[in-house]
């Protein structure tokens, strides 16, 4: 007999692993006793007990790899050696090989990876029948899709709520679980919040603001742009509502809305009410996202914060109308509620005259195209008949990054707005983003500032600015 | 052999990039500045790193995720730890982790520490009814009798004599107490037992000076970690459904199919240490 | 606990339908996805789907509707008389296979079989005497399946014929079929030479009463059993049935050798025409499928196809929820290999009631058993594979005893729901024999054929139509 004990140092091995490997040692024919652990002083006293040489693993501590063997002869220790070898090789498994054909529904897509959520961008007129299958096989329901019939999004939210599942959308961008961007969502770093929104943008807004003051969000429930409306009645938003005041992991809950119907509104505010966490509310129209994330902070007892910005002076520019050119629906809807009261009037449409904020997200500019978060062909088309039009003074655009946005807006945009800026335009940019974001928020922010535009990170501060822009320049 | 043109070399170089979901609780050491950390061992299915004194654990989807862990959304079908070698060195920071040939960026957090809501001492016994609190190899009655009691130097002797036990990278002593650790230190929180709740924190650091001394440096990491109350994400999912959030049996039986011994001794800690606390309570112990 | 706590507890697990910039930004944030390769449903149906879901019986219904179709135990118990058995029947009915057919529109193989069937009973003197009577009205066409029975190819039962009484172990349904009469010039493929005449009367004179007299003597054969065993050795239930049929043999050997009341000459006849025919036990097959699906018809709601069947004319189906309404579209082509000289000229449209098997996830759906047929699906056992796995997509549910060694003994798909075909555009997938088109031909061939989606636009608009 034969005993041999050797020492790998630093070598790491997962249990399973090294168990088989034991496992392989004693079947090796002659091997009579085989241990292979890590060498920690239990396991070092199972050496000695089981009789072999102690002084062979002087030193051996808990990172270094024991080995132990006891064999007929030398012949057998080499073969244990191969056996362990083979044991610690990794290999690759084999792949399954029978192809089976693609789902061709969310439930069956559902079925091979036990799916909770369905995420659904079919269009509008074909998403209940997708919708109502998934909330039959029990996952919870983001529909992006727009067009979908009002009475179909109602049997789809009483059935969500029957079933005690969430119904996020029709027409929902934005939503955030547990860290998990789905559809146009920022990169969050960890945190407290919980938040339940009727405005894909106006989410992504709250957001970025959030995360620039350092507080983190960790979930962000889309409800889709109908909820608050007479007829839907804020089913999910009230649903969405409940489940963050019953998460342990969810400290403080923001909800988010364009401007609801007024007995929806009470009753969401009731519902808040009746939360055990504090809620905070933005309803657009009664204040902004920037006055919304200062209650957030308020209420988490820090103090104001200034949120990242990236000015220009541009003082000089040439006098004239604001030309607002949006991809987010809410972010358009709050740049109007703030530029009004000094602008006056302010047109959505494009041949409105004098001031104009247009909405290029809304369905009669996007036949045919992606979304202008990531196709923004008709927006530079704009862009530089903004710049060539010298009626125009202002130009006012968001620029919207994250998961599911362009990747890169800034290269595409930077020549229009150099030549807009050359041809005498301000140009301001509120650019809707985080650090995390995979387009790299600062260097977006600086190549526009580069090109001349003057860039802000609150969709408020920016809209404020235009208008200040413009005022300035028309009184003097 | 020939030797690869320049620009061939470079190519072959070009690091494959992976997204990664990594634990809040590393999350000051990946979005620091950069540092140098070394890879302890690889698997199919793991990298360990030593960073400074610390492991973290790159893993693929098919493995748990670890409290000191950044998990991948490829599994360890594709293979993509055979690029990384063992002693070699790499970097760390602005939210990379460049591994040799792999660069994993993370995309997201997860918080390896439960939020529990309040539950009652009766709810607690309920819940844990009939889950086992004994694994064949580990003897922890020394262990359960110093919890009940509250006892720092019992908890401090029984962990000496568990620590290390049994083969693996966590051995099995190590999962045990773990397990009982973190349940111990969280279930206090949800039961309102602030006393215990002090006397878990104030053995914390002996008890993580002796994990060092008496296990693996990986090993000795999770023990930190559940003396923080950071946990497994089947652990925790077990925690949360004693709880009331989630289903016992199920959970139980995901955290049982965890490792080879590892998930059975955590879950087994996890029941001893709720049991435990459920009997300091009916001795009549007040917060 | 509620689904909305699981949700917030956990990452979520995403399926997507629709774009895939929404699942490659989720995979982009080191997380998985399942994606369909969605497709919208087939032109006509929106609205009534539409309906379908916001009237929301419709899954329950199937539930029901298919837990009844495997709650059946088909047991073989005996052999009658088809004038007996079928009370509605009269010397000049004939009863034939798919839906309902006038001589005038009868395919070649339907006519050579109805010919055939009359000189068999005597009602006519030669071939150009049964046509012009056939023509003139002198004799009833009815379908099988609206007397609970189904017939392979051409499927006429006239009066005389044997007929295999299958009856429910489990509750009071009775289906029948005829008896396989072998392969190559035969009635069901629409010959009807002198010996084919002359088979068919061995067939009443020898092999139903010795086969009954077995049977009665050694009790009920336990058909999904056998099924269940066959297809663990190679059969579908359709295209091949060589398993099926040698297992019945050893399950009644016995009891032909020891029980049947005859002279020795004729039960050895029997046990070598058994022996000698792959396809005995199809009609078998086929019958044990009409117990299920007659179970399974009649749930209001329920889009479960319960009949598919064909007469060499026209392809139609019926579903739970929509009672003995057919829907039929005409009979496709079948895509095959063909005996010798035959080619694709000399092929009927599809014919037979033998679809009754794909309707119980055998036969096309259960192609992936059977690797020795292969050649039908273009020659590979990963093609066979893959033709079961497109069925699951359209199946409300996996058999609970008819398993696939090759897929890890995982159920066949089984009960077809037409409003996921006309969801997912996938047709079910049918094996089946080809009959030649010159009345008279016999067998030319055998392949693959889809049903025709018209019919399960129809059936789907009616189902809808009649939620209310």
């Amino acid at each position: 007999m034969i005993s041999r004990v050797e020492i790998h140092p630093g070598r790491y091995h997962d249990s399973v692993r090294l168990m088989q490997a034991s496992k392989a040692l004693q079947d090796v024919e002659g091997v009579s006793d085989a241990l292979v652990a890590m060498a920690t002083e239990l396991n070092l006293g199972l050496l000695g007990d089981m009789g072999f040489d102690m002084n062979a693993a002087a030193g051996a501590g808990p990172n270094d790899l024991l080995l132990a063997v006891r064999a007929e002869d030398e012949e057998i220790i080499a073969a244990a050696h191969r056996a362990l070898d083979d044991a610690l090789t990794h290999k690759v498994a084999p792949s399954g090989g029978l192809d089976a054909p693609a789902p061709k529904t969310v439930g069956s897509a559902a079925k091979t990876n036990g799916a909770n959520v369905a995420l659904l961008s079919v269009p509008g007129e074909h998403a209940f029948v997708e919708a109502k299958e998934a909330l039959d096989s029990g996952q919870h329901v983001m529909i992006f899709s727009d067009n979908v019939p009002v009475e179909q999004e109602i049997i789809l939210k009483n059935y969500g709520v029957e079933k005690g599942l969430l119904v996020m959308g029709p027409d929902c961008g934005t939503a955030i679980i547990n860290g998990l961007g789905l559809g146009f969502a920022n990169a969050m770093q960890p945190g407290p919040v919980g938040m339940v929104g009727a405005s894909g943008t106006g989410i992504q807004q709250m957001c970025c603001l959030l995360d620039d003051a350092g507080v983190g969000v960790r979930h962000a429930l889309g409800t889709g742009s109908h909820d608050l409306s007479e007829e839907v009645g804020a089913l999910s938003t009230l649903q969405a509502l409940q489940a963050l005041d019953d998460d342990p992991s969810t400290d403080l809950i923001v909800v988010i809305s364009k401007p609801p119907a007024a007995p929806v509104a009470a009753r969401v505010r009731a519902a808040a009410a009746a939360c055990s966490k504090p809620v905070v509310i933005t309803f657009m129209g009664e204040n902004t996202l920037e006055e919304g994330a200062g209650e957030v902070l308020a209420t988490m007892g820090m103090s104001e914060v200034t949120y990242a910005s990236w000015p220009v002076d541009q003082q000089d520019h040439r006098p004239g109308f604001v030309r607002g050119l949006f991809a987010g629906g809410t972010l358009r809807s709050e740049a109007r509620f703030v530029c009004m009261p000094l602008l006056g009037e302010i047109g959505t449409k494009e041949e409105d005259p004098g001031h104009t904020f247009i909405d290029y997200g809304d369905d009669e500019y996007t036949q045919g195209r992606a979304h202008p978060m990531i196709d923004q062909t008709v927006r530079i088309d704009r862009l530089a008949e903004a710049a060539a039009d010298t009626s125009v003074g202002v130009i006012l655009m968001d620029v919207v990054l994250g998961y599911g946005a362009n990747a890169d807006p800034a290269t595409e945009l930077v020549p229009e707005i150099e030549k807009a800026v050359s041809a005498g335009a301000a140009v301001v940019v509120s650019l809707c983003g985080t650090k995390g974001d995979p387009q790299n928020r600062d260097a977006q922010a600086r190549a526009l500032q580069q090109a001349g535009a003057s860039v802000w990170l609150s969709n408020a501060a920016a809209s404020l600015e235009a208008a200040r822009l413009a005022t300035s320049r028309t009184s003097a | 052999m020939t030797v690869p043109a320049a620009e061939e070399t470079k190519r072959l170089q070009a690091p494959v990039r992976v997204p990664g979901v990594a634990s809040t609780a590393i999350y000051g050491a990946v979005s620091a500045a950069g540092t140098q950390a070394t890879v302890l061992g690889t698997s199919g299915h793991a990298v360990w790193l030593l960073v400074e004194d610390k492991v973290i654990v790159v893993s693929t989807s098919d493995s748990t995720r670890l409290p000191n862990g950044v998990q991948l959304a490829a599994g360890s079908s594709s293979d993509l730890f055979r690029m990384v070698h063992h002693g070699a060195t790499v970097e760390i920071g602005h939210g990379r982790i460049m591994l040799e040939g792999l660069a994993v960026t993370i995309t997201r957090w997860w918080d390896p520490r439960p939020a529990l809501a309040v539950i009652s001492p009766a709810k607690l016994a309920e819940a844990v009814a009939g889950l086992p609190s004994a694994v064949p190899d580990i003897d922890a009655g020394s262990l359960r009798a110093a919890l009940v009691a509250g006892s720092p130097g019992g908890i401090l002797l029984s962990a000496r004599s568990l620590l290390g036990k049994g083969p693996g990278l966590t051995p099995e002593g190590d999962d045990y107490l773990a397990g009982a650790f973190a349940a111990t230190r969280l279930l206090a929180e949800a039961l309102g037992r602030d006393r215990t709740t002090a006397m878990i924190a104030g053995v914390s650091v002996p008890l993580a000076s002796l994990a060092d001394a008496r296990t693996t440096t990986f090993s000795a990491s999770l023990i930190h970690s559940a003396l923080r109350g950071q946990v497994a994400e089947p652990a925790g999912a077990l925690l949360r459904a004693f709880t009331g959030r989630g289903d016992v049996a199920l959970s139980h039986e995901a955290l049982l199919r965890v490792g080879h011994t590892s998930g059975p001794a955590l879950a087994a800690g996890m029941v001893m240490a709720a049991q435990s606390l459920i009997q300091s309570v009916s001795n009549g112990g007040t917060a | 606990m509620s689904d909305l706590n699981q949700l917030l507890d956990n990452d979520p697990i995403v399926a997507t339908a629709g774009t895939d910039m929404l699942a490659d930004s989720i995979e982009q944030q080191g997380s998985t996805v399942s994606r369909a390769d969605w497709r919208p449903p087939f032109a006509g149906t929106e609205t009534a789907l539409a309906r379908l879901a916001a009237d929301g019986r419709m899954p329950d219904a199937n539930a029901t509707a298919i837990s009844r179709m495997l709650a059946v135990r088909p047991h073989f118990a005996d052999v009658g008389v088809a004038r007996d058995v079928f009370p509605e029947m009269t010397d000049r009915t004939f009863l034939h296979a798919g839906p309902p057919l006038e001589w005038e529109r009868a395919s070649g193989p339907m006519r050579g079989a109805i010919i055939g069937a009359m000189l068999y009973e005597g009602l006519a003197t030669d071939p150009d005497d049964a046509a012009e009577k056939a023509a003139r009205g002198e004799i009833e066409l009815s379908p099988c399946h609206h007397h609970g029975a189904v017939g392979p190819m051409a499927g006429v039962t006239s009066p005389s014929m044997p007929v295999a009484i299958i009856k429910d172990g489990a509750g009071d349904g009775v289906s029948y079929s005829t008896l396989n009469e072998g392969l190559g010039k035969v009635l069901r493929y629409g010959a009807f030479a002198p010996e084919v005449i002359e088979r068919l009367k061995w067939m009443d004179r020898v092999l139903g009463p010795v086969l009954g007299s077995a049977l009665r003597s050694r009790g009920p054969v336990d058909l999904q059993s056998l099924i269940a065993q066959a297809l663990q050795m190679g059969d579908d239930g359709h295209n091949r049935n060589r398993a099926v049929t040698s297992l019945f043999l050893r399950e009644i050997g016995a009891s032909l050798v020891d029980g049947a009341d005859a002279p020795t000459a004729q039960r050895l006849e029997v046990f070598k025409f058994i022996d000698n025919n792959d396809h005995f036990m199809l009609n078998l097959v086929m019958a044990a499928g009409k117990l299920g699906s007659d179970a399974a018809a009649g749930v209001p709601a329920s889009s479960l196809v319960t009949v598919m069947a064909r007469n060499g004319t026209d392809f139609g189906i019926r579903l739970s929820g929509t009672g003995d309404e057919w829907f039929s579209a005409p009979a496709p082509p079948v895509e095959g290999l063909y005996l010798g000289a035959f080619t694709e000229e000399d092929a009927s449209p599809d014919i037979g009631d033998s679809t009754i098997t794909e309707t119980v996830g055998l036969g096309g759906f259960a192609m992936a058993a059977a690797p020795a047929i292969v050649g039908f699906v273009g020659g590979t056992a990963a093609g066979a594979v893959r033709r079961t796995l497109a069925m699951y997509e359209i199946s409300l549910t996996e058999h609970p005893a008819y398993q696939i060694p090759m897929l890890e003994f995982r159920g066949t798909p089984t009960g077809i729901d037409a409003a996921r075909v006309v969801r997912t555009g996938v047709m079910p997938q049918i094996n089946t024999g080809v009959a030649g088109k010159v009345p008279g031909t016999g067998m030319v061939g055998a392949g693959l054929v889809e049903a025709p989606m018209d019919c399960f636009v129809q059936g789907i608009n009616a189902l809808a139509a009649t939620l209310g």
